[in-house]
């Protein structure tokens, strides 16, 4: 137990306390967008719909913020743990894989815990969004539970083993997926086929799921279903890839 | 000594290419092994079946001494841990909270020659200095046996000898230690054995001096004027080597040798009969399977 508090404080520092210049820019990368389209693009709205919109946009813009950390952030940390031998060093000694992929994880949901209170802080004190403290709290953590599969897929994405093949793959996930989950906007403005494909996304459910949640209607089922089976086909790949590199003689 | 490691009809193969074949080894302990060969003659792939890093086609590697292999062995591989944004004491410190029985702080970090920069960041490091940290590492956990693939890369003249030092106080201590390098010099000074992979195979197993018995070659070394072609054409000649005037002459039959240069004595001067080193040897290994 001792090593596994000193390995995870230590991420902490490396990942986050060391590394400012990230840091600041992965929370303010989603505030920003936040800020655009609730004070910016939102002109001729009225009062009902404004609220409306900056309540659905919340989530949008939290979910967006997880998406960074928990792909981008994570595919480049794991990546660089592999470049600087630091896994090979870690396979070496008397632990297991799942402590130091657990001890990262930690590190990562921190990333989008922070992350997630502060755009809900900025809804509160900038947009003057009113939701009780239960319900922001319940909201962030099942954000927080929704963005696992997220972090298993910066996992995966790191397999790639290559930097730019990382940076590559990072930029065709992230950003398509946000646009055709509905995060940056509305998902009936896209063509049907396009809809069908962004509804079966994990962040377009994951939005569902908070939406309802904030909306005080009924639990939808379909959604977390949806999330999970994506955590297990992604951790499956995961653990199938890992297997074949180590067969294909690529060393950790 | 007792027997800690035993390797068992170990097979490996990478796009149908066999990289070893019936690797067959019993690792004693209180002791320095020495793997060399070639490039490409299968010893990372061997340190990495051992250490688990790879899968094994067939046959087994068995570690005698603990259940948790992991926590009786230290490694330094090839390639230095470089970790952004960590400093030296704090790798120091994680690699010992991995074990019940770690080896102190100070100790490691004095072996790792780091006291000065216990706080500076690993990534600030020199290369030599990564390497004497990579080492310190692999002793955190004060392992029975400890891999080291090419330990001396990158250390200059003066660390190397006390790296060696260190390692010769270690196995003193009762540890062993299974090594891979290419200053070969260095480990004829200081290995009880010697392995000699090739083409994926044990073709040596034994002391240095069951090698150069077993080869029974010596080095003849003179300066002469005479043309090389003569000496070419003596039969108990395997290799020569003329640089200016001086001759080097590798035979395992000194004494026809000998006998067959009288004739030209008159225009030899110098001639010193001298052992073959490891390097030598080595390469007629190589020379011998070329030629199989």
């Amino acid at each position: 137990m001792h090593n596994y508090l000193f390995q995870t404080k230590l991420n902490f520092r490396r990942i986050i306390l060391r590394n400012k210049s990230f840091f600041i820019f992965d929370m303010l990368l989603p505030i920003v967008f936040y800020l655009l389209y609730t004070r910016v693009l939102t002109t001729g709205l009225s009062t009902q719909a404004l609220t409306a919109w900056n309540t659905n946009y919340l989530i949008s813009m939290v979910i967006y913020s997880c998406m960074l950390g928990g792909i981008v952030t994570t595919s480049n940390t794991l990546l660089d743990d592999q470049t600087s031998h630091f896994r090979l060093f870690i396979s070496l000694k008397p632990i297991s894989k799942f402590q130091y992929y657990s001890s990262m994880t930690i590190v990562f949901l921190t990333l989008n815990l922070i992350s997630s209170i502060l755009i809900c802080l900025v809804d509160i004190f900038v947009n003057h969004v009113v939701i009780s403290l239960p319900l922001l709290i319940l909201l962030i953590v099942i954000n927080l539970a929704g963005t696992i599969p997220l972090i298993t897929l910066g996992a995966l994405t790191s397999l790639a083993q290559k930097p730019n093949t990382v940076n590559l793959l990072n930029n065709i996930i992230v950003f398509p997926l946000a646009i055709i989950s509905g995060l940056w906007w509305p998902i009936n403005l896209m063509p049907n086929w396009l809809q069908k494909i962004g509804k079966l996304m994990p962040t377009y459910q994951l939005a569902q799921i908070e939406r309802n949640l904030l909306h005080h209607t009924n639990v939808n089922f379909g959604a977390i279903i949806n999330v999970f089976a994506w955590l297990i086909i992604l951790a499956l790949l995961f653990l199938i890839i890992i297997k074949l590199q180590k067969q294909k003689g690529l060393v950790e | 000594m007792k027997t800690i490691l035993e390797i068992n009809h170990l097979n490996k193969s990478f796009d149908k290419q066999n990289i070893l074949h019936d690797v067959n080894l019993k690792i004693n302990s209180h002791s320095i092994i020495a793997l060399v060969g070639a490039n490409g003659a299968g010893k990372t792939t061997l340190i990495n079946l051992i250490l688990d890093l790879l899968p094994i086609d067939s046959g087994y590697v068995k570690f005698l001494i603990d259940d948790n292999w992991k926590k009786v062995t230290g490694v330094m591989m090839q390639d230095n841990i470089s970790l952004h944004r960590i400093k030296v004491k704090e790798i120091i410190e994680l690699s010992r909270s991995y074990f019940d029985k770690p080896l102190p702080y100070t100790e490691l970090l004095t072996i790792a020659n780091l006291k000065t920069q216990e706080n500076s960041f690993m990534s600030e490091l020199s290369g030599g200095q990564k390497r004497r940290l990579s080492f310190a590492l692999a002793l955190a956990g004060d392992p029975q046996i400890l891999f080291l693939d090419e330990p001396t890369v990158g250390l200059d003249s003066n660390a190397r000898n006390d790296f060696w030092k260190e390692i010769d106080q270690l196995r003193k201590n009762g540890k062993t230690i299974f090594v891979t390098s290419h200053y070969l010099e260095e480990l004829e000074n200081i290995a009880d054995r010697f392995l000699i992979l090739q083409n994926g195979t044990i073709a040596f197993d034994g002391t240095i001096q069951e090698l150069r018995s077993r080869k029974g070659q010596v080095l003849i070394e003179f300066d002469s004027n005479l043309a090389a072609a003569i000496f070419n054409n003596l039969n108990m000649v395997i290799s020569i080597n003329q640089i200016g005037q001086h001759y080097q002459i590798i035979t395992n039959r000194p004494n026809d040798l000998i006998t067959a240069l009288n004739p030209y004595l008159s225009a030899i001067t110098n001639l010193q009969i001298k052992q073959t080193n490891l390097d030598t040897m080595l390469l007629n290994y190589q020379e011998d399977s070329t030629h199989a």
